[in-house]
């Protein structure tokens, strides 16, 4: 069941809503989210970040199970963190803090395994790669970076480089608003939007932009779609623009260069996501709708209310169970993603306890190695067996070694019968003597 | 009776019954009746077959339900289970022994209904064979074997849980008593592969004996003296057990005892080979200090069940060790139900430990061994680096992405082993753990491991030895390792050679070392995946070697005619299939060189799609199938369908810059030679040119761009040359304010200054007018060239807000009025250079730097 989460940053709770009737799920109390700062960890629990007050020197994140609409596990990182992350399993959660550091969290334990000095300013966004092994940055300071998790937990190919990350893309001369990803593992695209009014196509493989779009507004929210043949980008001025990936475009059109058409939503757009299935994207505003366009005919199929506030956060999370009130199945079904077990993120990096330090928690791999029949097997290998004890090689060895038998137990007869005829001679000549003697005697 | 003696045909249901009966009658020794076994029993397994191809035991048809049929059967059926009884509670214990396994078979087949019906009154029947009074093997082995059969039957229905529990706890006694008491290692195989089934299906029955389990199997394991097979397979038991109480701990108190009873043994086995302190290393990653230690494996002190081993020869002791690890691999591969806390790093400590020792002396040591140990040693050491690289592999399948923090470490430990590798087998295996690096961890990893999979694969494809002959099997099999060998690579003798030396071509081969196919298969395979997982990241430096290796590779492999892959008869299976295997595996790396993302067109296309196009045509192989997908998936890289999505790309930029890639010292001065009228012609052969080395991609787009061109003439070229030069520059230094300096500082280095002491000075004058007034300009009239120059300005220098308002907010007038400024200097840089050519057709290339004084006057005239 696929359901679409949505948070305001205005405290609106976080909305549910099942994306193919339209149902309103459970909502989740208390969260007043940063753009990019909620997010679905490995489809077990959600995790968001709480700004309240921007001046305030501390924010903190908050778990939700998906079956109870209070908050359960509270963390206090060391710093307002306002984008995070998790990659596909949901092992891992990144924050990017606003004085520019990310860091990078365990979930099943909480230890804060790294920590690194990413950009000058606050980190607006987070993304990882399709395999998890690259996570993407945008910052307040304009620059994209590409890091290698890899590089980012090995100390000594650090020292060795000049530099931690992969890629620096600096072109963007704003605040970077939204970065997507596209397919293709090591020869991806990756699209970020700023607030210069661009949206900038960079290629993963050769680590240089390919494409700039200017676009007449501002742009807050980008989705590629899952084709990559244009992407959209959702502006302040309250349309959706789609700009040309693989797609053509004629340059002669209302809008600028590589802008096939817009969609046009009344108010500015605030968030998007992108559904494969169904070709539906989702755009968030700031009268606190959430509209679901159908792409093919570009119409709004569905709208959800979630606030009065703007919308800034839309994910489109695929659960394996559905959202039933009655927890107690929920909990039987998941019992793999045992929730409770999640401890609180910690603060500081502390390698103290060596013990914890040396063990990883996993979930094993879910191998079916289940035993089959074996009676009809057997049957064939003993008869085999028995066969080959029949069989002329195996007698043949056998015939041997009772031949060999045989000739140890006429030797051991021939030893015992001289041994018996040695020892009847000595008892016949003992008589024999005797006998004279005692003749004698009685003679 | 009679009537249904009557059937139609095979498939009439009517047949069944009769059939069954007479199966009874010929093949079923009777109870009472002393019948000689050895006749009858042979014919087992064709009863069995007949039994299940007709299904006779399963009662029911879809298409018959003919009560006096269903009646006829049913009776059979219960003929046969009545035979079956009678022959179970014979003394004799052949026919003991063939009832036990046809009631197995039965469990197997018969009907739902039935077997829930009598599955209790089977289970009590077969126990009593496996309890003390019966001593055939044969009859407990089959016991055994059917208890099984019953069992797993047994657990899918969910209806008879509770009871089926109760039941399998009642086997839990009898089954440690045959491991404890009985003295025959097929019957522990028999125990062992129950009570695999037990753990599986029933985890709660084994609870309350739990230890008692553990100690058992772990006598056996540790005291080393069976088979492997047997070995593994109580190995495997031990290694689920902790599924029986299905909670976190006990699966971690399991890994931990298991990891210190191979820590103790190796300590005691490397003894004089490796230095003390690795000792307390193992130890201090094992066991927290301060915390208690565990409970020994199966509570014996694990060397006391080893020792005697031990002391009654010197050899190591590997089977111990070895089934240990098999069982850390199980552990971490196996699902269990909970979340566990897996000793990573102790793992990985043991796994380097095993892999760093071999056979050689740490200098600091005194001689602690005799020689013999040593060669004794050494003989084994093989099987346990082989055991601690499957373990490695099992630790990145159970950790999957979260690996990554150890990540680092785990690469430094293979290429490390990569570099003293010298067996075969080892090889192989090491290239899979390479695969699974590769398919787990992603393109961060391909970037890192890239370096050492090419240079290892180098060496392995390119020593000739294996595709011109046969392997010969003694090269495959595990040799001894011999400290002296240890440095591999070309230019040292084997030993090994000689028994080649036979074969005709080896003349000239004698000085390299050899490769089994298999270890070719194995680089082969590992290239593949690093070009489908890696090949778009920093991969320039490597790939166009890489590229024309597979290819050779390929060429080698398909030039001796076409692989069998069906096992010939004669042959045992491996050496008939490997060649086919071989040529399989390059090709598919071929594939992947051809599809992985590249900058240029694959530069051994044709060559490629000639052998795909040979493949193809050995119809009805794997290899012909494969061929076939190839041609297909390589069609979509000649005829691409997506447009190109790159602004920026040098190559697509315009000609004159896509020619100065290839022939750098000629593109300025090429440039230059060109006037109006030669420039049609010029432009021509620059397209061909290009045609010849780029895709249709780029001939799609020239297309497009082509009327632009016209329209700019020739002047429009240097004006394109220039900004595609200041693209370049500003995307070394993006940062770069000014485009002209930059510009400058790059034509010093790449060419020679005096040669383009004239183009520079007038690009620069170009660009900057186009900077000062005309960026949208340049767009309107001109479409290929206005895409570009905007590209190229916010790419060089920055651009802040402003510049964009301007962009978005300027109107048709303005591109007017600068279109016509910038056209206004067109014909005076082609007055220029015009003139520069009538100059250059007389006199050479030296005058050049006269005549191009005048040209940037000509341009800050105009403007």
């Amino acid at each position: 069941m696929n359901v679409v989460i949505a948070s305001s940053s205005i405290d609106g709770g976080i909305g549910c809503w099942d994306l193919q009737t339209g149902a309103e799920q459970l909502r989740y109390k208390t969260c007043a989210s940063p753009p990019h700062g909620l997010a679905s960890i490995g489809s077990s629990f959600l995790a968001c970040s709480q700004l309240r007050d921007p001046s305030a020197t501390s924010g903190h994140v908050l778990y939700w199970s998906w079956s109870k609409p209070q908050a359960q596990v509270k963390s206090f990182p060391a710093e307002p963190i306002k984008p995070i992350a998790a990659n596909s399993e949901g092992s891992y959660i990144v924050g990017g803090g606003s004085s520019g550091d990310i860091y990078f969290w365990e979930v099943a334990t909480g230890r804060l395994l790294k920590k690194w000095h990413a950009h000058y300013r606050a980190v607006t966004c987070l993304v990882f790669s399709e395999d998890d092994s690259l996570l993407i940055s945008g910052s307040e300071d304009g620059c994209v970076r590409v890091w290698s998790l890899f590089m980012i937990f090995d100390d000594v190919r650090q020292q060795q480089a000049s530099h931690l990350y992969e890629y620096s893309f600096t072109e963007h001369t704003l605040r970077v608003t939204d970065i997507a990803m596209g397919y293709g593992g090591g020869n991806a695209i990756i699209v970020s939007a700023s607030e210069d009014r661009t949206c900038k196509v960079w290629s993963l493989s050769r680590g240089r932009l390919l494409r700039n779009v200017v676009f007449p507004s501002i742009i807050d929210a980008i989705a590629i779609d899952s084709g990559e043949h244009v992407f959209y980008a959702g502006g302040r001025d309250g349309k959706i623009y789609i700009a040309a990936l693989n797609a053509e475009s004629s340059p002669s059109n209302n809008y600028g260069l590589h802008i096939i058409g817009s969609l046009t939503d009344q108010r500015p757009v605030t968030c998007m996501a992108y559904s494969a299935e169904g070709n539906l994207l989702l755009s968030g505003s700031e009268d606190g709708m959430i509209r679901v366009w159908d792409m093919k005919t570009k119409n709004i199929v569905r709208m959800f209310r979630h606030s009065k506030g703007p919308v800034n956060n839309i994910l489109i999370v695929r659960l394996s169970y559905p959202l039933n009130r009655s927890e107690s199945k929920v909990q039987a079904s998941s019992r793999r993603h045992e929730f409770s077990l999640h401890p609180p993120l910690e603060k500081y990096a502390n390698s103290s306890d060596e013990d914890i330090d040396n063990k990883t928690i996993i979930t094993l791999p879910d191998t079916i190695d289940l035993p089959s029949y074996l009676s009809s097997q057997l049957i064939n290998d003993h008869i085999k067996q028995l066969q080959q004890q029949g069989s002329s090689a195996a007698a043949e060895m056998e015939v041997k070694r009772l031949k060999l038998d045989g000739q140890r137990s006429m030797e051991m007869f021939q030893q015992l019968k001289k041994v018996y005829d040695n020892l009847q001679e000595f008892c016949v000549n003992e008589l024999l003597d005797g006998q004279p003697m005692d003749g004698s005697k009685g003679n | 009776m009679a009537k249904l003696d009557q059937f139609e045909n095979m498939y009439d249901v009517g047949s069944k019954p009769p059939m069954l009966r007479n199966l009874i009658r010929h093949y079923l020794p009777a109870a009472n009746h002393p019948r000689d076994l050895n006749t009858s029993c042979f014919e087992l397994p064709k009863l069995v077959s007949v039994l299940q191809t007709h299904r006779l035991l399963s009662e029911s048809d879809s298409h018959s339900v003919d009560p006096k049929l269903i009646n006829a059967w049913k009776s059979a059926v219960d003929d046969w289970l009545g035979c079956l009884l009678s022959l179970l509670s014979s003394d004799m214990s052949d026919k003991c022994w063939v009832g036990i396994c046809l009631l197995g078979v039965t469990c197997q087949e018969c009907s739902n209904q039935r077997f829930l019906t009598s599955y209790s009154v089977w289970l009590d029947n077969l126990l009593s064979h496996i309890q003390p009074p019966s001593d055939s093997q044969l009859v407990k082995i089959a016991s055994c074997t059917s208890l099984s059969d019953l069992l797993t039957r047994l657990a899918r229905f969910f209806e008879v849980k509770k009871d089926a529990n109760s039941l399998a706890g009642k086997l839990i006694q009898p089954v440690l008593k045959l491991l404890n008491e009985d003295n025959v290692e097929a019957v522990w195989e028999g125990a062992a592969s129950l009570l695999y089934t037990l753990i599986t299906f029933f985890p709660a029955s084994i609870h309350h004996s739990y230890d008692k389990v553990e100690a058992a199997i772990a006598s056996k394991i540790l005291s080393g003296k069976f088979s492997t097979i047997t070995l593994k397979k109580l190995g495997y038991c031990l290694a689920l057990l902790p599924k029986s109480k299905g909670d976190k701990d006990s699966w971690s108190l399991m890994m931990q005892k298991i990891l210190i009873s191979i820590n103790d043994h190796l300590n005691e086995a490397f003894q004089g080979v490796e230095e003390e302190a690795k000792y307390d290393e193992a130890r201090r990653l094992l066991v927290t200090p301060g915390k208690d230690l565990p409970s020994p494996l199966g509570g014996h002190t694990s060397l006391e069940g080893g020792s005697y081993n031990r002391t009654s020869s010197e050899r190591l002791p590997t089977a111990t060790i070895s089934t240990l690890m098999f069982c850390c691999c199980k552990m971490l591969t196996s699902s269990y139900p909970v979340q566990v806390s897996a000793p990573v790093r102790s793992i990985l400590a043991l796994v380097e430990r095993l892999l760093r020792v071999d056979g050689s002396l740490p200098p600091t040591m005194l001689p602690f061994m005799t020689s013999l140990q040593r060669e004794l040693m050494c003989s084994e050491l093989p099987v346990l680096h082989a055991y601690s690289l499957e373990l490695l592999i099992a630790v990145i399948k159970g950790m999957r992405r979260q690996l990554l923090p150890h990540s680092a470490y785990v690469v430094r430990v293979v290429t490390r082993y990569f570099k003293i590798c010298a067996l075969p087998e080892l090889r192989i295996k090491l290239y899979s753990v390479i695969r699974m690096l590769l398919l787990s961890m992603g393109v961060g990893m391909a970037i890192y491991l890239a370096p050492d999979v090419i240079d290892n694969a180098f060496s392995d494809l390119n020593s000739p030895a294996g595709e011109d002959f046969e392997i010969s099997p003694a090269n495959t099999g595990p040799a001894l390792l011999q400290p002296s060998n240890r440095k591999r690579k070309h230019g040292t003798k084997t030993g090994s050679m000689e028994k080649q030396g036979a074969s005709p071509k080896v003349g000239e081969s004698n000085t390299h070392q050899t490769t089994p196919i298999t270890v070719k298969i194995a680089a082969v395979d590992s290239l593949e995946l690093l070009l489908t997982v890696g090949a778009a990241s920093k991969s320039d430096s490597w790939r166009s070697s890489i590229d024309s290796l597979l290819l050779r590779t390929a060429i080698n492999s398909c030039k001796r005619g076409w692989g069998n892959v069906e096992n010939n008869v004669f042959l045992p299976h491996e050496p008939a299939s490997v060649w086919a295997d071989f040529q399989l595996s390059s090709l598919r790396a071929l594939l992947a060189s051809f599809l992985a993302p590249a900058r240029v067109r694959p530069p051994y296309l044709s060559q490629g799609l000639e052998l795909f196009r040979r493949g193809k045509q050995e119809a009805g192989t794997t290899l012909a199938q494969f061929c076939g997908y190839a041609l297909f998936s390589l069609e979509v890289l000649i005829h691409p369908r997506a447009l190109p999505l790159d602004d920026f790309h040098p190559a697509y930029h315009n000609p004159t810059d896509g020619a100065s890639n290839r022939f750098p010292e000629n593109t300025y001065s090429g440039s230059q030679k060109q006037n109006s009228l030669f420039l049609s012609a010029a432009q021509r052969t620059e397209e061909g040119a290009i045609k010849s080395h780029d895709d249709d991609l780029y001939n799609k787009w020239l297309e497009n761009e082509n009327n632009a061109f016209k329209d700019m003439r020739d002047t429009s070229r240097p004006n394109d040359s220039s900004l595609a030069n200041v693209l370049e520059v500003s995307e070394q230094e993006p940062a770069a304010a000014n485009a002209d300096l930059h510009m400058r500082g790059e034509d010093e280095i790449v060419v020679q200054p005096r040669r383009l002491e004239e183009p520079i000075p007038k690009s620069q004058e170009i660009v900057s007018a186009n900077a000062d007034t005309s960026r949208p300009a340049v767009g309107t009239n001109l479409e290929g060239g206005q895409i570009e120059s905007k590209k190229v300005l916010s790419a060089s220098d920055r651009l802040n807000d402003i510049d964009h308002d301007m962009l978005s907010g300027v109107d048709k007038a303005n591109f007017d009025t600068v279109g016509r400024k910038t056209s206004s200097t067109l014909p005076n840089v082609e007055k220029g250079s015009s003139s520069m050519t009538h100059l250059e057709s007389e006199s050479s290339m030296d005058s050049f730097p006269n005549i191009v004084d005048a040209d940037p006057d000509t341009d800050s005239d105009s403007d």
